[in-house]
């Protein structure tokens, strides 16, 4: 199989309900709804330690929830494990980017369609017709990701190892990987941090274009507004492991309680 | 287009149902030996209540050595996070060092007429020589490898421990040594009505004193709160004034003290000394730690004694009942599958602080 | 460094020497000669600590930022006083021993004796033999000082003449039995009466050696030019070089028991058996991470199914020597059965275990081996197995008449064996699955979150390298042709570790050239036997301390970035005028 099956009709990707996870003392999820649509890019904003991160690595399956439900197409997909989840078409990046530092460029790439291949051991070791035309296959389709970001990921960068890339090459080769795995929704956990102006410009429209051109559903953790600003369909905004705010990013924008969890103090009078 | 979804298969927690099979196989498997061999009558081949005595304080001494040696793998481990996979050779060396003395002791008579001095100096120049095997370990071999991943201490561990057995084995010859023993620990005694060889009091007293002092020192003085404060965050620690490779070069010293003494106390009990009585009291005091819950010092001791217990009772109740001969021969059988069973099931041990799983 | 950091490296130096004639180091080889009758394998022990001392103190200094090469005058100076410190610490030593009485010494350290004095003393009395130690150490320290310094035209072929001709001394039972096969005059080369390399001998393997390094370092860096082919073409993973480089291995390898004798045979035999074994468990250690301390497990479950598949008998006494489950199948047949019991006990055992982190699973696989140690040495399983006396009247899978018990027949069954596994290896390295178990190894975590089943792959792995290793115990069961427990002990697990490490975690030819190195040269030199287990301990740490990639490591782990920066000029060239790299614009060729 090599495309992930998805919802017939229903236009709700993924949905949260009363989400909770706490580390001992420390509430990071505090009850927290919320819903994407296909096709939908909707950016989650908030101070640090409200959570965001958190949120995804609930939902990713890397750790289980206290409390609360995760569908998505339809599905409860609370318990399930990591490597589950991508096989149903949820894929995520990494806050502190998490590259396979000692594989090539196009092998960490060639890593995400590992989901989506079958190859098993007798057939790789004698390399029956069937795994020749796989293996093919997921360098094209690994070839295709990284194009998606122009020539920086290609010719003969890809036979270099990861960890030679600069900083901006790092993140767009984790969004590239995630992208190998033909998901249905992406996750993108603070995908601009640590970027120049130019390249945190050119992420935001590379954002759109995931919409535009690859159909997908995109959940952003983001700290630039004005990344927020040109690609969100919808604003979440959080705070303390509860969503406090929700709409378009003017609505947001101008949210009291948003200003209050940044800013900290009411406006006087 | 299809929902999506996954198989039956897929959706069952495989890792749950295999724990709890394993985990009632081993309590059935227990509990059928366990009773099928107290139905037995001595005459059939079960044990006599006198039997069970014996078992269990020969399991209790046993324990206090294992404790004694799994304190020196707590201790390394909670601040290097680190197996140290030698520090059963620290034991063998301390006492080896011991024995040479204890020959010469033996020989001019010093042994008999003064036990209590000569068994105290034995004890000494054993933690001396176990002492310093301990920290030139930690500076040769491992001080260069601090911030290594995981796996490469490990592995040269295993190399010093392989290094060192092989070199006392060069030195003084492949052959057991007999140890002496003084004729004032031979026989037995009897204490609040159980009946103990002498030399198991002493190896019970002496452990037991050990570890309080140790556990005085560690929450009183001042190095101990070094120690505790290292191994909670090395790196705020030396950034507080602690001079973190002194307390690490002590902490390593601590363990082969306990360590050497317990080589004594072993050797005593056990009448000799060779190159390789390190490797098997090693594996256990290093099961009896992590089943006490590896990184915590009453875990430590509290494992020592129950892998005592366990490697002195467990064959004969359990095994016997299924009419397996010479049970004790499986006892060290008994001791390995017992550290898989307890790193399978709970990997942070009964006192521990619950960290196995790769974080 | 000055003074004083001379002395003390000096110093330590000496306390290494020490160590060496108590461990019997020195002691033991007074009659092993290297070269003629002078130098002797226990002279080279007395005076190496003493010309490393030398070259580590002549090392490079840092003085204001700067790395520095010391002068010659200086470095004699420098590699003098640490030498004769480490002669002196040793001298005191030797006075010392005399002092307290060498039999008195001997009582502890039993290595101690008084031929080994006489030795040390040059034959002369104590104080004379003592200052010419202190003499013979400052002057091969000296040297080695001196060596160091020296400009790499003269350092690499002294110091490739001095290794080579080392080497030739130490295989002084390998070499000549070539030569004799070969029906070539050795005599020349190799003393009959000593058994080392005669002077002339050792002339001739010097000056050859020093003759190809200078040959190497003037013209090596063109023959791998030409012979490499330019950039690196994209998919092609072979140059010429590794083809020619593996056709002589392959051809040596091919040709060596017909060049070297059965004795010889009979140990390559047993470097095969390993070779297979550190295949396997490259295999779990290497590929996937996962290290496995109790890999005897696999070893004896192989070689004891065999014996029970195809109809050993047991050795104890007083019991009918058929074990309670016997078969009687033909090798050939009862080996793919051997390895699926293997496989299938492997993912049975792993699966409760593999989830656990690093250390804590290599103690439980550590468990799991001792375990099987005792139980097929025990008395309850005597019926199946035979206990302490163990298994005998193995077959020797044959066919069309050829036993494989022969030495040299059963080398050609292991090595293709080898081949076969590596050949799987190899390819299971290349494949989806090998790409699974490298991001494992990186990252767990991140693996288990790109799509990656950790736990299956954990455990194929465990499995296929459980299979692998139960074939290699098959095979050492052919081999011995009888089976007993002493062979199944927890040392096979490190001594296997070992030469998987050696050779670099990960690597196949690194697996062959670990297994030869630990297997091989303890085999063929008996007299080391002794020492094999200490060396090795030693030979960890310092890998792990050095260059814990090993030998000869895996090309992923450790890149050659010149070949890199070559291609990247390359295609820099290619981009074209007025475009930045990289610019978001069309993509050629794909559709996304």
């Amino acid at each position: 199989m090599s495309e992930p099956p998805s919802a017939a009709g229903s236009d709700v990707m993924l949905e949260i309900r009363g989400l909770q996870k706490h580390f001992g003392g420390l509430y990071a999820l505090s009850g927290l709804d919320m819903v994407v649509r296909r096709g939908e890019i909707v950016s989650v904003i908030g101070p640090n330690g409200a959570g965001k991160s958190t949120l995804f690595n609930v939902i990713t399956g890397i750790y289980e929830p206290d409390a609360g439900d995760i569908v998505y197409q339809g599905l409860s997909v609370v318990g399930l494990r990591p490597f589950q989840l991508v096989k149903l078409g949820v894929a995520r990046t990494f806050q502190n980017v998490r590259l396979f530092p000692n594989m090539t460029i196009l092998e960490n790439a060639m890593v995400g369609q590992h989901c989506r291949s079958r190859g098993g051991v007798f057939g790789s070791i004698i390399r029956t017709p069937g795994v020749r035309t796989e293996e093919a296959r997921i360098r094209q389709r690994a070839e295709e990701a990284l194009s998606f970001f122009g020539k920086r990921l290609s010719g003969y960068r890809l036979e270099q190892p990861a960890f030679s890339l600069s900083y901006a090459n790092r993140r767009r080769l984790e969004m590239a990987r995630a992208m190998a795995t033909d998901p249905q929704v992406l996750l993108l956990d603070e995908p601009t941090a640590g970027m120049n102006p130019r390249e945190t410009l050119e992420l935001r429209d590379h954002i759109v274009r995931m919409r535009d051109e690859l159909g997908l559903t995109v959940v952003v953790i983001e700290h630039d507004m004005r990344v927020v600003k040109g690609v969100s369909d919808r604003v979440i905004a959080c705070d303390y492991g509860q969503k406090i705010a929700e709409g378009t990013y003017e609505e947001v924008a101008n949210d009291e309680r948003v200003i209050e969890a940044y800013l900290g103090t009411k406006a006087a009078g | 287009m299809a929902r999506a979804q996954l198989s039956l298969l897929e959706r069952l927690p495989w890792r749950r149902i295999i724990l709890v099979v394993l985990g009632v196989v081993v309590i059935a498997v227990v509990g059928i030996g366990a009773a099928r061999t107290l139905a037995l009558t001595p005459a059939e081949g079960g044990y006599s209540a006198d039997a069970w005595e014996d078992f269990i304080v020969q399991g209790a001494a046993q324990g206090g050595i294992f404790a004694m040696i799994a304190l020196g793998y707590t201790l390394v481990y909670g601040i290097l996070r680190m197996i140290n996979f030698a520090h059963g050779e620290v034991f063998m060396a301390g006492a080896f060092g011991s024995f040479f003395f204890a020959d010469a002791f033996v020989k001019s008579g010093f042994l008999n007429s003064s036990p209590v001095l000569a068994v105290g100096i034995l004890m000494l120049v054993s933690a001396a020589v176990s002492v310093g095997v301990a920290v030139l370990l930690e500076r040769l071999a491992y001080r260069p490898l601090r911030n290594a991943p995981r796996l490469v201490p490990l592995i040269t561990a295993i190399g010093a421990s392989l290094f060192l057995a092989n070199a006392f084995r060069g030195f003084f010859g492949p052959q057991p040594y007999g140890y002496p023993k003084p004729g004032v620990l031979a026989g037995n005694v009897t204490v609040l009505g159980v009946t103990l060889q002498r030399t198991q009091l002493l190896v019970l007293a002496v452990a037991v004193i050990s570890m309080i002092v140790l556990q005085w020192f560690i929450s009183t003085t001042r190095t101990g709160r070094s120690m505790r404060a290292v191994a909670q965050d090395r790196e705020i620690a030396s950034l507080m004034g602690i001079n973190v490779d002194r307390v690490i070069v002590t902490t390593f010293a601590i363990g082969g003290l306990l360590a050497g003494i317990a080589g004594v106390l072993f050797a005593l009990t056990f009448e000799q000394v060779q190159f390789n009585m390190g490797f098997k009291p090693g594996i256990a005091a290093f099961t009896a730690a992590v089943l006490g819950g590896i990184g915590s010092i009453g875990g430590a001791a509290l494992g020592g004694f129950v892998i005592g217990l366990l490697q002195a009772i467990g064959p004969p109740l359990i095994l016997t009942g299924y009419g397996i001969p010479s049970v004790f021969s499986l006892r060290d059988a008994f001791v390995f599958l017992v550290l898989v069973l307890v790193l399978v099931f709970k990997p942070g041990g009964l006192l521990g602080t619950g960290e196995a799983e790769k974080v | 460094m000055e003074a004083r950091g001379w002395a003390r490296t000096g110093a330590l130096a000496g306390i290494v020497t020490i160590f060496l004639a108590l461990v019997g180091l020195i002691g033991e080889f007074t009659d092993v000669y290297l070269i003629g009758d002078e130098i002797t394998f226990a002279g080279l022990m007395l005076v190496l600590p003493a010309v490393v001392a030398g070259m580590v103190a002549a090392a490079p200094r840092i003085e204001a930022g700067v790395r520095r090469e010391l002068r010659v005058g200086e470095a004699a100076v420098a590699a003098a006083v640490a030498a004769a410190a480490a002669g002196g610490v040793f001298a005191v030593a030797v006075l010392l021993t005399d002092l307290i009485g060498v039999e008195r010494i001997r009582t502890v350290f039993i290595k101690i004796s008084p031929q080994l004095m006489d030795f040390l003393t040059f034959g002369r009395s104590t104080v004379g033999g003592a200052v010419i130690i202190v003499l013979v150490s400052t002057a091969a320290g000296v040297a080695g000082g001196l060596l160091r310094v020296a400009p790499p035209s003269i350092r690499k072929p002294v110091g490739t003449a001095l290794i080579v001709t080392a080497m030739f001394g130490f295989l002084q039972r390998v070499i000549p039995i070539m030569f004799d096969q070969l029906v070539l005059e050795r005599d020349w080369l190799y003393s009959p009466i000593y058994d080392g390399l005669t002077w002339v001998g050792a002339l001739v393997v010097a000056t050859v050696s020093a003759g190809v390094s200078v040959l190497y370092a003037r013209f090596g860096g063109q023959v791998r030019e030409s012979l490499s082919g330019g950039p690196r073409r994209e998919g092609s993973a072979i140059s010429p070089l590794w083809l020619i480089f593996g056709g002589l291995a392959a051809l040596a390898l091919l040709a060596a028991p017909l060049l070297l004798g059965s004795v010889v045979s009979e140990v390559l035999g047993s470097v095969m058996v390993f070779a297979l074994l550190g295949i396997g468990l490259n295999i779990v250690v290497g590929y996937a991470g996962l290290l496995d301390l109790g890999y005897v497990f696999f070893f004896a479950l192989g070689a004891y199914s065999l014996a029970l598949l195809t109809g050993a008998t047991l050795n104890a006494y007083g019991i009918p020597p058929e074990p309670v489950i016997s078969g009687s199948l033909n090798f050939y047949v009862a080996i793919p059965i051997v390895m699926l019991i293997a496989a299938v006990a492997g993912v049975l055992v792993g699966a409760p275990v593999l989830r656990l982190r690093g250390d804590y699973l290599a103690l439980v696989t550590l468990g799991l081996g001792e375990m099987v140690t005792v139980l097929i040495a025990s008395p309850w399983l005597v019926p199946l197995v035979g206990g302490p006396s163990g298994m005998r009247g193995i077959t020797d899978a044959a066919i069309g008449g050829i036993s494989f018990r022969d030495p040299q027949n059963f080398y050609y069954l292991a090595l293709a064996f080898v081949a076969i596994a590596a050949f799987v290896s190899w390819r299971l390295a290349a494949s989806r699955i090998g790409r699974a178990w490298t991001a494992m190894r990186e990252d767990e975590q991140t693996a288990d979150a790109m799509g990656i089943s950790t736990t299956r792959f954990k455990l194929l792995a465990f499995a296929i390298g459980g299979a692998i290793g139960s074939l290699g115990g098959a095979l050492f069961a052919v081999k011995i042709g009888s089976l007993t427990p002493a062979s199944f002990q927890v040392l096979i697990s490190i001594q296997v570790l070992g030469i998987v490490i050696l050779g670099g975690m990960g690597s196949i030819p690194g697996v062959l050239v670990g297994a030869l190195v630990l297997v091989g040269l303890p085999g063929l030199l008996r007299e080391f036997e002794e020492y094999r287990l200490l060396a090795y301990g030693a030979a960890v740490v310092a890998v792990m301390i050095l260059r814990p990639q090993g030998l000869i490591p895996n090309v992923r782990r450790s890149r050659e970035l010149q070949d890199e920066e070559r291609l990247q000029d390359e295609w820099v060239k290619t981009v074209k005028e007025g475009e930045t790299p990289g610019e978001v614009g069309t993509v050629t060729g794909v559709a996304p």
